[in-house]
């Protein structure tokens, strides 16, 4: 019933032209701009709509009517229908051709691209839906976004894994290495009498045989000499898949660290950072100032309005609790939206967007504090991350020009 | 001189499964009284039971269990798999010293109903601060880094890994006391399973076992009189690298390399006189693909980075130039932490084996590979 009506959908192809609300108009940038805290000069002044919010120009309101051609309502439903109650957005690759100017009328036309399932997955099992969006202007198509939604069946709540369990092992030895740590310093053993360099430490030079530790202060940079991407099975406090890099420092010694970035290959120019109390490696190239946004509930509520998502797991924390969550929770419109701020933020009001593609992971709840981390990936392009305590809420990758 | 005083006389195990549905030191009891039965020997006549520092079941508890009486000598050896061939050693020694008569090695194990291997722990272990807090925390996650490197070091691929398992599947098939007996796979069945930790699958990874295995050691001249023909220690040597870490060796200069297993390979040799072309067939600890590869290499099978070569084309299966694990290996027979493989090393030198080499040449037995390791060598009287 699921594979065939995905694949009656499928056939169909693209639906026809569904008009926005409303044409590009300045009350409602201007609220989605107050929402998400964006002081970017430039929309106002031009009279351009933020790209992250072209979304939001054809949301179907807090009364949807019904849609039998909507590939994605029709197959939502019949999950639904089966069993699968809770749903979450978990991917959205946004392309935008150009800006949207105020005045202008906004259609989209979308078409299912696959949906794939039953697969388990840490919230219960599954099913993913995708669909491709395209949103034009008259004859004039301005923006594409792949969209993938997980419609599951809840499982029983799991226990997080504890992030406290695999902590560094402090002896009389290292602690001075874990006290570099703890000062932003990354620091490798020197015997007192010989000068040799030593990773991991020990209280006796293998060199000298001198019981004089002391330590030098690393540079901080390094080369991937090995690399593994662990995937199973899951690791207390981390969410797979994730890197581990074994670095060359150019001081002469090796040293095993988490990599967050990109796939690595082994050579590769690394540069450590210190997260949560551990030396962590990313690529050694130019990275964004941390931005650590507290997650208010009115944050979430005032986002989600401007984005006109009326679920109500995004305002009513009743609902949300009710249906699992520990609060009210981000929508993924706001998510993009605040990537998209991250980064004009440090980019500048002159740097056009070109697109964002984001993966969600764990919610980002209110109370919680989303801490954003970014760097320069290459040409024009900026990694993203935003962290909670909990864990990894959105990765994703922006494309702007100047 | 060690070589050719003592040698195994009798071999037991249990049943191997994914849950015996038994306490490990009733698996022990069962796996040590099948072998003295094997070799014709009661539990009285017992005076030295050796294990790893990793098993459970205290030497007096077997003793215990089996009604062994006294006994005169206990030993552990460290470091998990890398003990089980150093285990025999521990035995020849106090048969050849004249400390004991007969020296029962056991090992028994619920490691996949009980606590399992492959699952991050928190260790409070100083070495292991270095890896787990930064999420390399596995067995697994720890090869795939050394892996990496030879893979970049030499040009192999991931299929030469599956090539492995692909052997070791294949012996497996034909063996009836194999969990995976009649389930051979194919390198695109390899290819296709799961990440772990990249570059390892989940068919580069051996199996979780329950299980236990026991062998029993007394001198030549004793062993001669007992119930089966005697496989003859013709080796056994244990080694430890410089710079040595268990699991984690990634200070040295060359990290896609197992110079532990070097220190075992030059004392097998040394000691039997024997020289790797003589060798009929080798059980190799295979409790990941890569370092069966690694292994040939230290060993002298072929050169540094070539072992690629040695297994194309079936090279390491029945009937290549050196079948690898014939009894499947831990890959395809079971994990019992290279027990099993000393044990299926004895039957092909009694000639008993399921898929039995030809040839009278000797075999040659590995332990657990990325820590400090053992080897044997065992021939026919």
């Amino acid at each position: 019933m699921i594979t065939e009506t995905a694949e009656r959908l499928r056939q169909a192809g693209q639906t026809g032209p569904r008009a926005g609300r409303d044409p590009v108009n300045l009350p409602m940038i201007r609220s989605w701009l107050e929402a998400m805290g964006d002081t970017n000069p430039a929309y106002e002044r031009d009279g351009l709509a933020p790209p992250a919010m072209i979304q939001v120009w054809t949301m179907r309101g807090l009364r949807p009517a019904p849609d039998e051609q909507d590939p994605l309502g029709v197959m939502s439903d019949l999950l639904d229908a089966q069993g699968f109650s809770a749903v979450v957005a978990t991917d959205s690759e946004q392309t935008y051709h150009r800006y949207l100017r105020v005045g202008e009328e906004v259609t989209v036309r979308s078409r299912l691209e696959s949906v794939t399932g039953p697969k388990r997955t840490a919230l219960g099992e599954g099913w993913f839906v995708t669909t491709i969006s395209t949103w034009f202007v008259g004859d004039e198509p301005v923006a594409d976004m792949r969209f993938r939604i997980l419609r599951y069946r809840p499982a029983p709540v799991v226990r997080e894994p504890d992030s406290t369990t695999l902590r560094p092992v402090i002896t009389a030895d290292t602690a001075f290495f874990w006290d570099g740590v703890e000062a932003g310093e990354l620091r490798i053993q020197r015997c007192g009498e010989c000068r040799a360099l030593r990773h991991p430490p020990g209280p006796a030079c293998p060199a000298c045989g001198a019981t004089k530790p002391e330590y030098a202060v690393a540079a901080g940079t390094g080369r991937v000499h090995s690399f593994v991407v662990h995937h199973h099975p899951p690791i207390p406090g981390r969410r797979g898949p994730f890197v581990v890099a074994l670095v060359d420092l150019p001081e002469g010694v090796r040293m095993v660290g988490e990599f967050r970035g990109p796939r690595p290959a082994i050579g590769d120019a690394v540069r450590v950072f210190f997260d949560q109390g551990l030396p962590v490696w990313r690529p050694d190239r130019p990275v964004l100032p941390t931005w650590e946004l507290p997650v208010t509930p009115t944050l979430i509520i005032s986002t989600a309005l401007a984005t006109r998502d009326f679920q109500n797991v995004h305002h009513d924390r009743d609902a949300a609790v009710r249906l699992g969550g520990k609060d009210i929770f981000l929508n993924i419109l706001s998510t993009t939206g605040l990537v998209q701020r991250y980064v004009t933020d440090w980019a500048g009001p002159g740097a056009v967007v070109r697109s964002i593609a984001i993966r969600l992971g764990t919610p980002c709840h209110a109370y919680d504090t989303l801490t954003f981390t970014g760097q320069v990936a290459g040409d024009g392009e900026v990694e993203v991350a935003g962290r909670t305590a909990t864990g990894v809420h959105v990765t994703g990758t922006v494309r702007v020009t100047s | 001189m060690i070589s050719g005083s003592a040698a195994i006389a009798g071999i037991g195990a249990t049943e191997f499964s994914k849950d015996s549905g038994r306490s490990e030191l009733r698996l022990a009891a069962e796996a040590v009284r099948a072998a003295l039965d094997d070799a014709g020997l009661r539990p009285g006549d017992v005076s030295g039971l050796v294990t790893f520092t990793m098993d459970s079941n205290a030497e007096i508890a077997v003793a215990r269990e089996l009604g062994i009486g006294e006994l005169t000598f206990m030993s552990r050896i460290p470091y998990g798999g890398g003990a089980a061939c150093a285990v025999v050693q521990q035995a020849v020694l106090a048969v050849t010293a004249g400390i004991a008569d007969v020296v029962v090695c056991y090992r028994a194990l619920n490691e996949r109903s009980g606590r399992r291997f492959g699952q991050a722990v928190a260790s409070p272990d100083v070495d292991s601060g270095w890896h787990h807090p930064m999420g390399l925390a596995t067995p697994a996650a720890m090869v795939a880094m050394i892996a990496q490197r030879y893979l970049h070091d030499y040009g192999a691929t991931t299929d030469d890994f599956g090539r492995v398992t692909v052997a070791a599947r294949r012996h497996a098939a034909t063996n009836p006391y194999a969990w995976f007996h009649g389930r051979p796979i194919t390198l695109d069945e390899h290819r296709s399973s799961r990440w772990i930790a990249e570059p390892l699958r989940l068919l580069d990874c051996c199996q979780e076992s329950d299980g236990a295995v026991a062998l029993v050691v007394t001198s030549l001249d004793r062993a001669r009189d007992l119930a089966r023909p005697p496989a003859v220690i013709a080796a056994a040597a244990q080694g430890s690298g410089a710079g040595q870490f268990v699991m984690t060796s990634y200070y040295r200069d060359d990290v896609a390399a197992l110079p532990e297993m070097g220190v075992v390979a030059r004392q097998l040799w040394d000691q039997s006189g024997y020289v790797p072309q003589d060798v009929r067939t080798a059980v190799l600890y295979d409790h990941f693909t890569p370092y069966v590869l690694m292994q040939l290499e230290e060993l002298g099978f072929c050169g540094r980075g070539e072992a690629r070569h040695l297994i194309a084309g079936g090279g390491i299966e029945l009937g290549g130039r050196l079948p690898v694990n014939p009894h499947g290996g831990q890959l395809g027979e079971a994990y019992i932490h290279g027990m099993n493989g000393i044990a299926e090393g004895v039957r092909q030198v009694r000639g008993t084996a399921v898929n039995q080499v030809p040839g009278d040449g000797p075999v040659l037995v590995t332990a657990g590979t990325g820590v400090p390791t053992s080897g044997l060598i065992l021939t026919a009287a």
